[in-house]
Order: C-alpha cells, then sequence, then structure tokens
C-alpha cells in the first residue's frame, strides 16, 4: 500500500465512521452505546479470527503478552475517550459537536512535540486551517454554558491523539491483522464492564428483533471489522499528524449526511455561510496535507518496485 | 483453496453483506439501498466468471428468499452478471498491463470502467422494469440502480481491492491466470 492508497483508505474508514449516526438511528435507545459497542466488537472480532484465523494464531506466537497488553491499552484510552465525548457533547448541537470532536487536530502536533517527534511545517499549517475551520463553524451557535462540555471534549481530544500515535507505532510493529483482531475483542471486553456497569441485566436488556440484529450486524461489519483493519493497515504507511488530519473530514461527511437525509435518520444540519467556511477550511487543511508533492513523488517510486 | 470452496466462500461474503440490508430498511423511501453492489468489481477482478455468477445468482436469490421475485428479476440476473462481466472483460480480458490502483490514473480508470458498468446495469433492468411496471417512476428506478452502483463500489469497492491486493495477497487475474469452473 502506497500513501496515496493509505490516504484513500484513511477516507473510507472516515466515511464508515460518519455512518454511525444513520445506523444508531435504527437501534432502538433502550440499547446502551456500551452495548451496541460491545456486541459489535466482539462480532467483528470473530469475523476476522474467521477470515484469519491461521495468520492470528501465527502472529501470536510471538510476543503473545505484549500485543495483548498493547490492545488492552489502547482499548482502554479508546473507551476512556469515548465516554468523555459522549459526556461532552450533551452540551452541544449534532454539527456544532462534530467540529468540537476535530480538536484532536489541534492538539495532536503538540502531543508529537511532548513525545519528542518531528512535526512538519505542512501539518502545522493543515492543523492551523481546520483550526480555523472549527472556530468559524463555532462563531454564534457557542455560549459560555457549554464551556464545561468543550473542556471534556478537549480531554477527550487529547486522549484521542495519544490513541492515534499508539495505534500507528503498535501498527508498524506487529500483524496488522492481529492488532485489529485483538482491538476488537479487547474494545468488545472494555465496553462490556461499561455496559454492566449502566445495564446490568445486558444481553436481556436488549429489546431483541429482526431489525435489531440486523444493524448490529452492518455495524459490525462495516464500521468496526472493515474499518479497523483498513485504518490499522493504513496506518503503517500514514503518519499519525496525517491521519489525524484525514480523520477531521468526518465533519464534511456528517455535514453532508445531515444535509442530505431525512431529519428521521438525523438530526438535519441547517448550512450556514459560517458553517459552509468551516467546512471549506477542513478540506482545504486536508488537500494540504494529504497532497503532499514529496511523499507523491514516493508513492510513484514505490508503484515501480 | 478447491474451486468448490472459493465459489462457496464467494456466495457465504455475498449473502453476509446482503441479507442485513433486506432486513433493515436502512433510509425509510429509499428501500433499495444495496452496498452489496460493492462486491462486483471485487469479484470480477479477483475471480473473474464465477465471481460474476455469483453476484448474478445471489441477487436472485435475495429475490426469491426476499418475496421480490418478479419478472423484472429476469433482467435483473443478466445485469447483475452482465455489469460485472464488464469489470471483467475490460480489467482482466482487454488490459494491456496487470490490474493495479497504485496511481491517480489508474484509480481514475478503474472509477470510469465503473460508472460503464453501472450505466449497463441501468440500461438493462430500467426499460424492462418500466415495461412490466408502469406504475414505477422510470427516472427514479434508474437513478437509484446507478447510485448503488457506483457509489458502493468506488467508496468501499476501491478501499477493500487496495487492501486484497497489497497487503493480503490476493492476485488480481490477468489473462494467462484465469479460473475455470
Amino acid at each position: 500500500m502506497n500513501y496515496l492508497q493509505a490516504n484513500l483508505c484513511l477516507l473510507c474508514v472516515t466515511f464508515c465512521w460518519s455512518t454511525e449516526v444513520v445506523i444508531f438511528a435504527c437501534i432502538p435507545d433502550a440499547v446502551s452505546p456500551f452495548a451496541v459497542t460491545s456486541i459489535t466488537f466482539l462480532v467483528g472480532g470473530a469475523l476476522l479470527f474467521l477470515a484469519f484465523g491461521r495468520r492470528i494464531a501465527t502472529g501470536l506466537r510471538a510476543d503473545r503478552k505484549k500485543q495483548l497488553l498493547r490492545c488492552l491499552w489502547i482499548s482502554v484510552i479508546n473507551a476512556g475517550y469515548n465516554t468523555l465525548y459522549q459526556f461532552g457533547l450533551a452540551d452541544f448541537d449534532v454539527s456544532t459537536g462534530a467540529f468540537t470532536l476535530s480538536l484532536t487536530v489541534v492538539t495532536m502536533p503538540f502531543i508529537l512535540l511532548l513525545m519528542r517527534s518531528r512535526v512538519g511545517w505542512r501539518t502545522w499549517l493543515s492543523s492551523g486551517i481546520v483550526l480555523a475551520g472549527i472556530l468559524f463553524a463555532m462563531v454564534g451557535v457557542m455560549s459560555r454554558a457549554q464551556l464545561p462540555g468543550l473542556s471534556i471534549i478537549a480531554i477527550g481530544c487529547v486522549m484521542r491523539a495519544y490513541y492515534i500515535i499508539k495505534l500507528n507505532q503498535y501498527a508498524r510493529e506487529h500483524d496488522p491483522v492481529v492488532l485489529s483482531a485483538l482491538i476488537c475483542v479487547s474494545g468488545g471486553v472494555v465496553s462490556y464492564f461499561f455496559w454492566m456497569a449502566v445495564q446490568p441485566n445486558t444481553f436481556m436488556g436488549i429489546p431483541w428483533s429482526p431489525v435489531v440484529i440486523a444493524t448490529l450486524a452492518i455495524y459490525s461489519f462495516f464500521v468496526v471489522a472493515l474499518a479497523i483493519t483498513l485504518n490499522v493497515f493504513a496506518q503503517r504507511r500514514a503518519t499519525p499528524a496525517n491521519a489525524t488530519i484525514i480523520y477531521s473530514t468526518e465533519i464534511v461527511f456528517s455535514v453532508i449526511l445531515g444535509a442530505v437525509l431525512p431529519s428521521s435518520l438525523i438530526d438535519p444540519v441547517h448550512l450556514t455561510p459560517f458553517l459552509v467556511v468551516g467546512v471549506v477550511c477542513v478540506v482545504v487543511g486536508n488537500l494540504i496535507e494529504i497532497l503532499d508533492p514529496g511523499k507523491m513523488r514516493n508513492k510513484g517510486e514505490e508503484a515501480v518496485t | 483453496m478447491k474451486k468448490w470452496k472459493t465459489l462457496l466462500a464467494l456466495f457465504l461474503v455475498y449473502f453476509i453483506v446482503a441479507v442485513p440490508f433486506r432486513v433493515m430498511g436502512v433510509i425509510p423511501g429509499f428501500t433499495d439501498v444495496r452496498p452489496v453492489a460493492l462486491l462486483g468489481p471485487i469479484y470480477a477482478v479477483f475471480f473473474g466468471v464465477p465471481g460474476c455468477w455469483v453476484m448474478a445468482v445471489g441477487n436472485l436469490v435475495m429475490d426469491a428468499v426476499g418475496g421480490s421475485l418478479r419478472w423484472s428479476s429476469i433482467p435483473g440476473f443478466a445485469a447483475n452478471f452482465l455489469g460485472p462481466y464488464l469489470i471483467y472483460w475490460l480489467c482482466v480480458r482487454r488490459a494491456k498491463k496487470p490490474f493495479s490502483l497504485r496511481t491517480g490514473r489508474e484509480l481514475l480508470k478503474h472509477c470510469w470502467i465503473i460508472l460503464l458498468s453501472a450505466a449497463l446495469q441501468t440500461v438493462l433492468i430500467t426499460p424492462a422494469v418500466a415495461w412490466i411496471y408502469p406504475e414505477v417512476d422510470a427516472g427514479f428506478f434508474a437513478l437509484i440502480v446507478m447510485l448503488n452502483d457506483t457509489a458502493f463500489p468506488i467508496v468501499f469497492g476501491i478501499p477493500i481491492m487496495i487492501l486484497l491486493q497489497e497487503e493480503l495477497g490476493f492476485r488480481p487475474l490477468t489473462k494467462e491466470k484465469e479460473m475455470i469452473v
């Protein structure tokens, strides 16, 4: 996979994530988000074990304990920032909330600097433009009462930036298929404990129906098994900053889905000039990062080899 | 892997993707959202004619099981075979170079081929549906078929093909190496 292909895969992953809201709309409110995460991650992991069982078994022979601990660690971080997002987002509407989540783009270069990694000027420029987009989108809709929510989301974004850096590091060190399967399983197990805390009767508390089962199945294939596997493989070729900036296109997809899909499925997005400028800034920031002539040249060389 | 095992696996994957979307009306009023269309180019390029047959038979089985087996299923069967077959023909039989999605030019070319295949399927199914069911809005129906057969193969199909070819060791068919059932 070359640089261009990795970016396309990351865009696909981001699109899969942005469809979450549509899929969630088909799940009754009685089903806890932790239940959805736990079940879909475990099913996604089972699918990966089914498809790549032999490869996973071989991959686990070396450094089994290290891989398991690492996956458990990033799953805990994942569960942590998702929980913070849930609390923080309660203060925002859908479109503004989506923009606040992109603060990860802004925190990422600083976390990288703290970890003594080099950050290129292109990344700083992209992050700056995406930040400008976030600020534009929030002009006029942000109030002082939302500051606690924003602070919680900002902490979540710092954790997510750390998660992406660690995932990027582990993806380069381990077999991506093994890593994807273990992330699914450990994510499912960690979420199960959260699920038990909020809904002690767990599986019995779900109003099972063909639609709920079909919805969970779709979520397991596309948002979990496919997206996680593509993400881990793409992370081997992308930098954490590069990946984070591409993830920020989730806002663009969310705004488009919110503007196009019926209000029964997703809270409608009212396109204001500020929102449009915000989205344009995010797209421009992404293009600056993705269309890096130096890396595109490397891509051509890789294509020859 | 033996040929019958490959076919079985192709059918299994087809139904795993198709069945949940039949049960769940993803978008009310847009009942015919078919992400399973993403498999068409993948099956055509990596598995050839047997892959095209899986797409056609799978669609027919879904129609039968879903209670929508009608006269329009016949052109549907033909379109679901010929659409992927066109991709196979252009990417394998008529291709001057081995299939690859490594450069922008190759990606664009593949998108064009997907568009052609979707247009062929639309042209095959829409007139038949409009003739058999005059009450159906043919323009809207054609739009849905076109969207299904372009959006899913491009948005999901291309990244999956990249993953299969570049990272998971699947080799696209070439004129010399083809799977014959």
